[in-house]
């Protein structure tokens, strides 16, 4: 056994090449697909430079150590030299080999000890998926796509041929959703998340609530929510941004009623939040941490929660019932509203989508459509809430078929936590 | 009194760490408090004294950590350790809030935590320890003691809010069998953990110490290789759970069955065996049972 590498007890590279030959054989023989994962450390050369290369030896025999722990039995562990290794996974396919890269350069980044110094080292993972080719054509496309995976920057797994690419929690994500999920771990790590309030306005000019609004800020650089929501509802970061906006959200209800104002804070919620059993737990352990009185806390729900009303969407709506907030739904009208499951969401209000309002008053179908939305509403004893509001003439037409509240620019903007109380005192004194 | 209390005048970052202390609301150990006075108070306080007596205590801790971590320190760095966040706002402005505090009597009906206090200085002195003793992977003694301050740091909140939570601890701390905060659940919407990690993550603590205090009660999070917790977190649940059963074991009590729940699955994710323990029980005597 002379192909064996004396660092790791891998194969070698020429262990790993006779190997892949035999493997490539057995793929095209019996059809099954045949998987070849290239995985390099970033910055390895540094490491070695600064500390020595027994300090590199200790690194990479860890390291394998953890590999040999994470795919024991799936696949075939080679080190080709250095800092480089190569998976031979027989019987995987594209989505398997995506996951088990994930696997991988989550082990690679648990932190690891030298000396009195922890580091955290990352990885860049190449894929290839066997397609009618000899074994080093092979690869070498898996080569390639860890080199394209190392100029991107490191850390990041790319796919021979450009298919998408794996996330560091192991879900298909493009490139530019991978670099906000990562800016999105680093909101949570650095204190880059706040919230921003818009007043809703009631027709007779008292404030009906004001919703908050999460925004998400890394190193001066803003990322609006329309590109973050995506992304961390795909990746399940929204239950952890969820959970942190509801204990702020509620501790500013609370602030605002210490400083006199009974103003209803409405905090949105997701359904990826909603379907989790500890939902209820995290409402009450936000309205306990923040002392907030709950009437003054509402749940605004995302259209999206329509596609399917689970038994634990509909439980965990109870019992937050139960612990005393309200419940309002949001952007009504458009995506997956179905006027079915209305009835079975206990909301005390509903917000139309702005869709139907910037062609207020102009288009005479749409104003038709707002009313009989508004008028379901009533009858359902639900207050009616326009969003998106920017005109006079908006305004007049929506309080014309009788909705109850306006929010939109034409009152205020989404304003910083510092400014809300500043914003209601002067409104106050006016 | 010395400059330590006197100073010049309250600065914003004084009365920051001061409301950030309220806001945590977890009542400081009055004894702590006593103890930090009469030191600030000499004509040459030790320095040293009163930032280890300082970062004993959860609620002063907890107000450092959410201080330091607030936009107004800016948002490039963030603490994660009790010890970074007192290095940031420096001991005279710490001092002074702490007197503040005192002086102003900011909480006055401060329900009977001694047990708390005690056991979160114990085990958060204990784990830190045993993160550098154990030279346990990837584990930062700081780290381990910043959890194990925090761990339970949902409790006094708890206590605070529910006049049958101390009848309630008592059962939870009795069940052999069932999980802490499944007993707890029977009685209330939530539980310990779950306030403890939202409370974390409003502090901006890492990752890795939220989900191990949401999780550090779980059996399945701390065994199951499917179960997304990240094994740093895993370690330091471990840690805290063994650093707990080792004050318990010195100081001859038995107060709750975690050990008898979690014991295996711990020693399992430190890598120890139980003949290993013996040995580890007499070496860490000094550091558990230590009053300061």
């Amino acid at each position: 056994m002379n192909n064996i590498d004396s660092l790791t007890g891998f194969l070698d590279r020429l262990g790993c090449l006779h190997e892949a030959v035999m493997l490539t054989a057995d793929a095209t023989d019996s059809g099954h697909p045949f998987a070849v994962i290239w995985l390099d450390l970033d910055r390895f050369k540094k490491i070695n430079d600064s500390f020595g290369h027994l300090a590199g030896d200790e690194i990479i025999q860890e390291l394998a150590l953890r590999f040999r722990n994470r795919v024991s039995g799936r696949a075939v562990l080679c080190r080709m030299g250095g800092d480089e290794f190569v998976f031979l996974v027989p019987k995987c396919d594209l989505a398997q080999a995506q996951q088990l890269a994930g696997e991988l350069a989550r082990t690679v980044e648990e932190p690891l000890t030298i000396g009195n110094l922890t580091l955290r080292p990352t990885a860049s993972i190449g894929i290839a998926i066997h397609h009618r080719e000899d074994s080093l054509t092979l690869i070498e496309r898996a080569d390639r796509a860890m080199i394209a995976a190392k100029s991107k920057g490191g850390n990041s797994i790319v796919c021979s041929g450009e298919e998408p690419i794996p996330g560091r929690l192991g879900i298909t994500l493009a490139r530019e959703e991978l670099s906000i999920e990562s800016t999105l771990h680093t909101a949570l790590e650095t204190g880059g998340l706040s919230l921003h309030y818009q007043p809703i306005i009631r027709a007779d000019g008292e404030i009906e609530a004001v919703e908050a609004l999460m925004r998400c800020s890394v190193n001066g650089e803003n990322i609006s929510p329309g590109k973050f929501i995506p992304v961390a509802e795909k990746t399940g970061l929204i239950i952890r941004l969820g959970e942190w906006c509801l204990l702020q959200g509620a501790m500013q209800a609370r602030q605002l009623h210490d400083a006199g104002y009974c103003t209803k804070v409405a905090i949105n919620v997701s359904r990826a939040q909603l379907v989790s059993p500890k939902f209820t737990q995290a409402l009450h352990a936000a309205l306990i941490c923040s002392n907030a009185k709950p009437e003054l806390v509402e749940l605004e729900l995302t259209e999206s929660l329509f596609m399917d009303v689970s038994d634990t969407i509909q439980k965990n709506l109870k019992n937050a019932l139960a612990a005393g907030v309200s419940l309002s739904i949001d952007d009504f009208g458009t995506g997956y509203s179905c006027l079915a499951n209305l009835k079975d969401i206990p909301a005390k209000k509903l917000k139309l989508d702005r869709a139907f309002i910037t062609v207020l008053p102009e288009d005479r179908r749409a104003l038709a459509v707002v009313k009989a939305m508004t008028q379901l509403g009533h009858e359902l004893g639900m207050t009616v809430v326009a969003e998106g509001c920017e005109r006079q003439e908006e305004i007049d037409a929506l309080l014309d078929v009788g909705v109850d509240a306006i929010q939109g620019f034409f009152y205020a903007r989404p304003m910083p936590e510092e400014s809300l109380l500043p914003w209601l005192q002067t409104r106050n004194s006016k | 009194m010395n400059d330590a209390l006197q100073g010049s005048v309250p600065t914003a970052v004084d009365s920051l760490f001061e409301r950030s202390i309220i806001d945590v609301g977890i009542p400081p150990c009055p004894v702590i408090l006593d103890r930090f006075m009469a030191e600030a108070r000499k004509d040459e306080p030790d320095y040293n004294r009163l930032a280890i007596i300082i970062v004993t205590d959860v609620g002063l801790s907890a107000g450092l950590i959410k201080t330091a971590n607030s936009p107004y320190f800016g948002m490039r760095q963030r603490v994660r350790s009790v010890n970074e966040a007192l290095a940031i706002l420096g001991l005279d402005t710490a001092s002074r809030a702490v007197a503040g505090i005192v002086l102003r009597k900011a909480f006055p009906n401060v329900p009977n935590l001694e047990r708390f206090w005690d056991a979160s200085a114990r085990i958060a002195r204990l784990s830190g320890w045993l993160a550098q003793h154990l030279e346990i992977s990837g584990l930062r003694a700081d780290d381990a003691y910043t959890y194990g301050l925090f761990r339970d740091c949902g409790i006094p909140v708890l206590l605070g809010r529910f006049p049958n939570y101390e009848a309630i601890l008592a059962t939870a701390n009795q069940d052999a069998v069932r999980s802490f905060t499944d007993v707890e659940e029977e009685h209330l919407p939530t539980n310990h953990a779950m306030i403890g990690c939202i409370l974390a993550q409003s502090w901006w603590l890492p990752e890795e110490i939220c989900l191990a205090i949401r999780n550090h009660h779980d059996l399945a999070a701390l065994q199951s290789a499917n179960f997304n917790l990240p094994m740093l977190s895993r370690r330091l649940i471990a840690t805290g759970q063994l650093a707990e059963h080792i004050v318990q074991q010195q100081l001859g009590l038995s107060l709750t069955q975690e050990w008898t729940k979690l014991g295996a699955a711990c020693l399992q994710v430190l890598d120890l065996r139980e003949e290993q323990l013996e040995a580890l029980y007499v070496e860490a005597a000094p550091i558990a049972e230590a009053e300061e």
